[in-house]
C-alpha cells in the first residue's frame, strides 16, 4: 500500500468530486494518446510511437493510483 | 456499416471516441445532451446507443428511462457510459434499462467487446 493511501486525511485533500473530474481529462489523455499511436503507425512515422507510449504509460500510471487510492469514488 | 448514436457532452471526449470508433468501420451519430439524444434515437433508429449519464439538459438516467418506455426505442441496446466507478452507479444503469455499462477513462477493446456482445462483431 502507498503511503498516501494509509493516509486517511488523503481522502479529505482529494474528494470525490475532484476524483471524478480528473476522470474525464484522463479518459481524453489515455484515449487520444492511443489514437494518436494507430494514425502515426499508419501514417509511417513508427519513430515518434515510444514518444506516444510514454504519454500513454504515464496516464495509465495516474489511473492506477487513483484506483488504488481513491476505490470508493 | 452498425450506426452508432453516442451522447456525449464532453467535445474532447466525444471527439475522440468518435474517431476512435470510424477507424473501427462505425457509422457514428453525435448528440451533445440528453434531450439531442432522444430526439436523435427516435428519428435515426441507431444500432446501438452510448450514453453518458451525466449530460445537460436531460441526464443520462432520464434518456434512458424515456427511450426504454418507448415502443419504438426500447429495443435499442443502450451502453452508460459514466466517470464513476462505483458498483451502485452499474446498479443505477441497469435499473434504468440500460443493457450494459463502462467507465471512463474507456478501455477501447473492453468496450467494444461489449458493443460486439449487444449487436454482433462487425465482419
Amino acid at each position: 500500500m502507498t503511503e498516501i493511501a494509509s493516509d486517511e486525511s488523503a481522502q479529505h485533500v482529494l474528494p470525490c468530486g475532484l476524483v471524478h473530474d480528473l476522470r474525464s481529462p484522463l479518459n481524453a489523455i489515455l484515449g487520444y494518446s492511443e489514437l494518436l499511436i494507430e494514425q502515426t503507425h499508419d501514417a509511417g512515422h513508427d519513430e515518434f510511437i515510444p514518444h506516444l507510449e510514454k504519454i500513454r504509460a504515464a496516464g495509465q500510471q495516474l489511473l492506477a493510483i487513483m484506483e488504488e487510492n481513491f476505490q470508493s469514488c | 456499416m452498425r450506426r452508432i448514436l453516442l451522447v456525449e457532452d464532453n467535445e474532447m471526449n466525444r471527439d475522440m471516441l468518435s474517431r476512435r470508433l470510424q477507424r473501427r468501420g462505425y457509422d457514428v451519430m453525435i448528440a451533445v445532451d440528453g434531450q439531442e439524444g432522444v430526439r436523435m434515437a427516435q428519428e435515426e433508429s441507431p444500432d446501438l446507443i452510448l450514453m453518458d449519464m451525466s449530460l445537460p439538459l436531460i441526464d443520462g438516467w432520464e434518456a434512458t428511462r424515456t427511450l426504454k418506455t418507448a415502443v419504438e426505442t426500447k429495443m435499442i441496446p443502450i451502453i452508460a457510459l459514466t466517470a464513476h466507478a462505483m458498483s451502485t452507479d452499474r446498479d443505477k444503469a441497469l435499473a434504468a434499462g440500460c443493457d450494459d455499462y463502462d467507465t471512463k477513462p474507456i478501455e477501447l477493446t473492453r468496450l467494444l467487446g461489449k458493443m460486439d456482445a449487444l449487436i454482433g462483431a462487425l465482419s
